[in-house]
């Protein structure tokens, strides 16, 4: 920006650590058209003070340097198409960290003065994005979650598309006659009333309902998605603003359960057996259709073990209390036993597990079916070891019925994308090995074959990418519902194993977050985490290489490619996270306030002393997400760290660019730190990739800088959780060690 | 330990459920009960495990567990139990149907426990029986001494009594000490029985005569005195019939004895225990209900006929005095019917518990380490 005003906040212990008598001669000297000090800037008169100077065109971008840019935030935003901002945190970087009056802390403050007016110097105005936004929210799977998002969107004003696979809406619910309470006082089952929500939906104008229907294709972005669903006897185009995945979950087949006596005798079934067998009020042993007197659950079956699923479905045991219950109260003279290795009745499910126990007398113990013995049609034995009794025991069963996980109806979109680009190899055939190798993944591949659900035309892949065991939740700690995949939302059991007053709740949170991403849109933002963020990525195509890692590396898939593998950018799917601006080798990626050249006049206007002054300078990238409110949570409890750092807050540690590595070291910066998320399997990166992206890019820099004879040591990637404010002294002061033991840059003074 | 494997009875559970147990499905085997219980040893604590071989209907393993009598149900279990399952009850049930298993003959067993059903018979019978003997002997006509009043043993002679009490008893002694070696038998587990019977005996007597263990009850410390003096007071009751055959056979005195003969007073003792033994019982059945547990018919039962023992006994005492002698009559055909109920229904009624119980903590004693 041309005219950039210095507005100086000496108020919150500023103005007793640092002289700023010199500040207005620096601000000038570096370009500022107008410098203020006002002892409260967040004060009604200061705010007012610089809106006037904005609003009469006497500066066009605005340095605020006071408090972090996590504070005051109302006070200090600014319309970034008219304006261009930045905060400087004076106050924690400075005042609260620093010993106040000293030589270090002054040019502390001094640099960082300097830094942040080239920032503003270099940044742009945010053009306003003008898109013609779409209001309808397109909702997959109509089951109890898919339908209780529908009736939340078409409340809140949207008008609904609803797609279900099956003839008939309800989903799971509807083959099943009780469920678990939900009301107090919760010791009995409660009875299902799915058919009045199916006649709510079917009667609400506002909710276009599909059945026997699948989305065949789907393209465009968030806002202005085009989808193609394949009804009857022929396609229907619908346009929808944001989507919600409710696909649910399927039983984990009993098939695989032979060790349980599962197809060895028709008497052992599945709890989803069991299900219809209530519902349809002929429950009895289907070896000779007689009501059986001793029913055998056991619990865990196939879930909770290395060789099916690894993971806890979490509702088996509500489940079961649930069909114990049902049994005693449709045929109390059966008999129940249930072997659990835990019964996890979380909340209020405890009540539900006194009362099932109290009224139907059933026996619940604990131990490992060790193997249900009996073939045919004969008696069945559940083997039991490791029970409490201490020793082998036996439970006689008429009926055996395995209480059997969920897993999620989801796509693995990242395989089903692997397979494609395998095949698009076998097709192209350059050479036999290449052929090879791209046979052999198709067929480890090959059960992704034809998964599809959504069919997004995205170059990432077809579907929502899934994390751990296939559930496609994004992991966001904070964000259930949020995917990585903008605008399109996963509710019900495909987000997590659950029950029918969580499915609801789910509808719920999901329809809102849809409907929040169709308002965003219409106002040119984004959302989460960047929430209300109006600027959006440039690409400088002319320069462009397709070398395809922005395409690759976007966590969200908001960048397509030609045919040429020239990226496409779709700004409505785009997190403004800023990890293909890290990607980037030509450097051809930057959004308006956040750009590879901004970021690097910042590195650039850092003041190095020489070498004999003994006064080395570190820059540390600290992540906005997690490290930076560390950072100034360490500030508040006014712990103080070392003086020579200076820090630069970046969108992620994906959006550091190496090319500030380079820019640094050669401006005889002697080390650099990068902290931000915790990445790994229990990531607590914001933007899924950025800490391990970084991690990877650090890696080769400082393989670079080992070949160029720098040591490696210079550079450091840190990861930190939000909690862990007392760590960030340490690591500049552990760093600060390193440095002074790898002596100075050898390029210092160049 | 055992080898062959343990295979669950929904039958014994269902049987225990009904009769008073039915709270045993709730337990989820935290062991709280164990960790409070007072009186369960270190190595081989309960109702922890009992409660599972309830649930699991394990009958074979409790008959043969000395810790189902070890139990005196304080009740702490209960009080403490997370899940409100009630071991002190479950327990209680247990030793219910281990007197019913245990019983010779069995059906004796069968018929006092279910005494929810039976107790009309198990009370009108030996009703019916001095009715109809006495009819026979002497029409029921009550006659009067001209000096003494109301002399009883000219209502029901002294032969009478004899021949119906000691083979009474006598039979009821010699089931009771067949089921005694039954059970013996069965707590024999396998740990090693150490050290003499008859000293064992003699240490585990003085144990109950001075309720030692009573002591280490927390919910239910209150408990102690009344049983303390319901134990003493037939003890009492027992010495003076005892010694009233010496007054009348060896030292030729004539009854009924003068009121302050020291025989008497014996007696006299035992009966004011008695009385303020069963009316402290009776209290804290009625006033803290769920501290002293579930009343089953079982319980209800026993008590009610020792309770019936103690009223009639003082009142027929008094009512020679007092009372029109038809009444008083009446009142001793009450009391030699709940008497005789009693005593022949002692092997099969909660009154064996003092079988079991004892024999249970002489096996503790004799297996304990030293």
């Amino acid at each position: 920006m041309e005219k950039v005003g210095l507005f100086l906040c000496t108020g919150c212990e500023i103005g007793q650590a640092v002289k700023t008598d010199g500040f207005e001669d620096l601000a000038k000297e570096h370009g500022a058209a107008t410098y203020v000090e006002h002892q409260c800037l967040c004060a009604p008169d200061g705010v007012e003070m610089m809106r006037k100077a904005v609003d009469s065109g006497e500066v066009d971008g605005v340095l605020i340097a006071a408090c972090s840019q996590r504070e005051k935030v109302t006070e200090f935003a600014f319309d970034a198409t008219k304006v261009a901002s930045f905060r400087l945190g004076l106050r924690e970087q400075v005042a609260w960290s620093q010993k106040p009056g000293e030589e270090d802390t002054q040019m502390l403050a001094e640099d960082l003065l300097r830094m942040g007016l080239a920032r503003v110097g270099k940044m742009e105005l945010s053009k306003p994005l003008a898109e013609e936004i779409e209001k309808t929210v397109l909702v997959v799977g109509g089951g109890l979650a898919g339908m209780q998002a529908a009736q939340a969107a078409s409340g809140l004003g949207h008008p609904v598309v609803l797609v279900e696979k099956n003839e008939k809406l309800g989903g799971y619910l509807a083959g099943v006659k009780y469920l678990v309470p939900e009301h107090p006082p919760y010791d009995d089952v409660a009875e299902n009333n799915i058919g009045g929500l199916i006649a709510q939906i079917e009667a609400d104008r506002n909710i276009r309902v599909f059945t026997s229907a699948t989305t065949e294709k789907t393209t465009g972005q968030p806002g202005k998605f085009e989808v193609s669903i394949s009804v009857a006897g022929g396609t229907e185009s619908i346009k929808a603003g944001a989507i919600v995945q409710a696909t649910g979950a399927r039983p984990y087949p009993g098939n695989k359960l032979e060790h349980l006596g599962y197809g060895k005798s028709p008497n052992v079934i599945t709890a989803t057996e069991l299900e219809k067998m209530i519902l349809d009020g002929n429950f009895a042993c289907p070896s000779n259709q007689n009501l059986p007197k001793q029913v055998v659950f056991i619990q865990c079956a196939g879930s909770r073990d290395e060789e099916h699923l690894r993971y806890c479905s979490s509702e088996c045991c509500a489940i079961t209390l649930k069909q114990v219950a049902s049994l005693h109260r449709d045929y109390p003279e059966v008999e129940c036993a249930v072997v659990y290795k835990d019964m996890r009745c979380p909340g209020q499910l405890e009540h539900f597990y006194l009362g099932t126990q109290e009224k139907s007398g059933a026996l619940f113990t604990r131990g490992e079916v060790s193997g249900v013995e009996g073939n045919g049609n004969g008696p069945l034995s559940v083997q039991l070891r490791d029970s409490l009794l201490g020793a082998d025991a036996q439970i006689q069963a008429d009926l055996v019925v395995l209480a059997v996980g969920m897993i999620p109806n989801s796509a693995d979109s990242e395989s089903i994308r692997e397979m494609v680009d395998a095949k698009a190899r076998i097709a192209k055939n350059e050479s036999e090995k290449q052929v090879a190798d791209a046979t052999a993944l198709v067929e480890t591949l090959k059960q992704h074959e034809g998964t599809e659900i959504l069919n997004l035309d995205y170059r990432q892949g077809p579907d929502l990418p899934v994390l751990a065991y296939d559930f496609p939740d994004s992991h966001y700690i904070c964000f259930p519902y949020e995917t990585r995949r903008t605008g399109i939302y996963a509710a019900g059991c495909l987000r997590a194993p659950m029950d029918a007053a969580q499915a609801i709740e789910d509808g719920w949170g999901a329809a809102m977050k849809a409907v929040q991403n169709i308002v965003s849109n219409q106002r040119g933002e984004a959302v989460h985490p960047r929430a209300g963020d109006a600027s959006i990525a440039d690409f400088f195509l002319q320069r462009c290489t397709q070398c395809k890692r922005c395409t690759e590396e976007c966590p969200f898939g908001a960048i397509n490619e030609d045919e040429k593998g020239t990226p496409e950018y779709n700004p409505l799917r785009c997190r403004r996270c800023g990890i293909c601006l890290g990607a980037c080798p030509e450097r051809i990626i930057s959004f308006p306030e956040y750009s590879v050249d901004s970021v690097a006049s910042m590195i650039k206007a850092v003041e190095v002393p020489d070498e004999d002054e003994e006064k080395p300078r570190v820059i540390a990238f600290l992540c906005e997400n997690d490290a930076l409110p560390a950072m100034d949570e360490a500030a508040a409890k006014k712990i103080q760290w070392n003086p020579w750092i200076r820090i630069i807050p970046v969108r992620c540690l994906g959006a550091v660019n190496t090319v500030w590595i380079a820019d640094s070291l050669a401006g005889g910066i002697d080390g650099i730190l990068l902290i931000g998320c915790k990445r790994g399997d229990d990531y607590q990166c914001h933007y899924i990739k950025g800490s391990e992206l970084a991690n990877t890019r650090m890696t080769n820099v400082q393989e670079t800088l080992d070949r160029l004879s720098l040591e490696s040591d210079r550079v450091q990637v840190h990861e930190l959780a939000r909690n862990e404010f007392e760590r960030i002294p340490k690591i500049f002061d552990e760093f600060m060690e390193k440095i002074e033991e790898v002596g100075p840059n050898p390029y210092k003074g160049f | 330990m055992a080898s062959q494997p343990l295979i669950s009875s929904a039958d014994f559970r269902k049987e225990l459920q009904k009769r008073g147990g039915d709270t045993v499905s709730r337990c989820y085997q935290c062991a709280t009960c164990s960790s409070v219980c007072q009186l369960a040893p270190d190595d081989a604590p309960f109702p922890r495990q009992q409660m599972l071989h309830a649930q699991w209907g394990l009958a074979d393993r409790l008959a043969a567990d000395p810790a189902v009598w070890l139990c005196h149900q304080c009740n702490d279990c209960t009080e403490r139990c997370p899940r409100d399952a009630k071991p002190g009850d479950v327990m209680q049930t247990v030793r219910s149907l281990a007197v019913e298993n245990l019983a010779t003959p069995r059906f004796m067993g069968r018929l006092v426990g279910k005494a929810s059903m039976t107790w009309p018979l198990l009370l009108g019978l030996p009703f019916v029986f001095w009715v109809l003997v006495l009819y026979a002997i002497n029409g029921l006509q009550v006659t009067l001494d001209p000096e003494k009043g109301l002399v009883y043993d000219q209502f029901v002679p002294h032969w009478l009594i004899y021949i119906v009490f000691f083979s009474t008893t006598g039979a009821a002694g010699l089931a009771a000490m067949l089921s005694g070696l039954k059970f013996w038998k069965l707590i024999d587990n396998g740990k090693r029985r150490a050290g003499s019977f008859i000293s064992s005996t003699i240490s585990v007597l003085w144990e109950i005569a001075i309720h030692k263990r009573f002591d280490k009850c927390g919910a239910t410390a209150g408990r102690k005195w009344g049983h303390f003096m319901l134990v003493w007071g037939f003890v009492g009751a027992a010495a003076a019939s005892g010694l009233i055959i010496v007054a009348m056979y060896i030292m030729h005195e004539e009854l009924p004895l003068p009121i302050m003969h020291p025989f008497k007073w014996v007696g006299n003792i035992g009966a004011v225990l008695l009385v303020f033994g069963g009316v402290m019982v009776l209290g804290n059945r009625l006033q803290e209900n769920s501290q002293a547990g579930k009343a089953t018919a079982f319980d209800n039962y026993f008590l009610g006929v020792v309770l019936t023992v103690i009223a009639t006994g003082v009142l027929i005492e008094i009512g020679r005095f007092l009372f029109d002698p038809g009444l008083a009559c009446w009142l001793y055909i009450i009391h030699l019917t709940a008497v005789l109920s009693l005593f022949a229904t002692f092997p099969y009624s909660k009154f064996a518990h003092i079988l079991y119980r004892t024999l249970a903590m002489v096996h503790e004693r004799m297996t304990a380490k030293q």
